[in-house]
């Protein structure tokens, strides 16, 4: 059983109660997980497989879906059904088969609320996953203006 | 009188010359430009500053005539390498590797 990036530091049974309140979910080839701005309810861990995490954009006038980045075993994807207003600001699809683990934001709700010290192990886990995602992409933020400011105001 | 008038004729046509010396002296450069022998316009367009200006800017490879199919695979190409780029500053963050170059074709 992968536990993965949002259980780190759990006890294992304790990673186990908190996976049985999930529901595995097998993605098929070119399936999608969730759409950009669909109501997120629940976070996901991906138990094997891959998912491609796009963003539209406009490419010669036409709306393409392009790749922002890719989530593989292990790692949780869908944080936006923990934070609000809880809507997916990606969307996500399978390029390959790919299998799930799909944990509903009020069962985690309720389960945390009984057991605080799994609750907070769980947020800082997912404080982690959102740090490094906005690090990320901070700095691939500022190598893009870094080029601008050559191209345009060298 | 013959000599006076004589006197007279020289006194005008010596203003005369000194007149166009003046004017020649005096003259604008664009009128000396006009008056000189043809300047090829090659050269002339060489010193004008716009020329130079977008001369300065970095030649861009055009994507015009690229199928939209390997468009996206190179615009995908080149997140995975920013992907790359911005993880190698946060495992080891310095302003060099920040904005350390990648091989990807959409910004070389």
């Amino acid at each position: 059983m992968i536990h993965g990036d949002l259980l780190t530091g759990l006890p294992q049974e304790e990673a186990e109660r908190v996976l049985a309140l999930g529901k595995r979910t097998v993605l098929t080839s070119g399936a999608e997980l969730f759409h950009l701005g669909d109501a997120a309810d629940c976070i996901y861990l991906v138990v094997r497989g891959r998912l491609r995490l796009t963003l539209p954009m406009q490419v010669r006038g036409k709306e393409e879906d392009v790749l922002v980045e890719e989530r593989s075993s292990g790692q949780t994807v869908g944080w936006s059904a923990l934070i609000p207003p809880y809507r997916f600001t990606l969307t996500a699809t399978a390029p390959l088969e790919t299998e799930v683990m799909a944990l509903p934001r009020s069962a985690l709700n309720g389960y945390f609320g009984a057991h605080p010290d799994t609750g907070y192990a769980v947020s800082l886990n997912l404080s982690s996953v959102i740090g490094q995602r906005l690090q990320l992409f901070q700095a691939m933020w500022l190598r893009e203006v870094q080029r601008m400011v050559e191209l345009r105001c060298a | 009188m013959e000599m006076l008038l004589m006197g007279a004729c020289l006194s005008v046509f010596g203003l005369a010359v000194a007149c166009l010396a003046f004017g020649a002296a005096t003259r604008e450069p664009e009128q000396t430009a006009a008056a000189a022998p043809a300047v090829p316009k090659t050269e002339v367009k060489a010193a004008v500053r716009p020329a130079r200006f977008f001369g300065d800017r970095p030649v861009l490879p055009a994507y015009s005539d690229v199928p939209i199919e390997a468009l996206l695979l190179q615009i995908e190409n080149h997140v995975r390498l920013e992907h790359a780029a911005a993880e190698s500053f946060l495992e080891s963050p310095n302003a060099s590797l920040l904005h350390a170059r990648t091989i990807s074709s959409l910004v070389n």
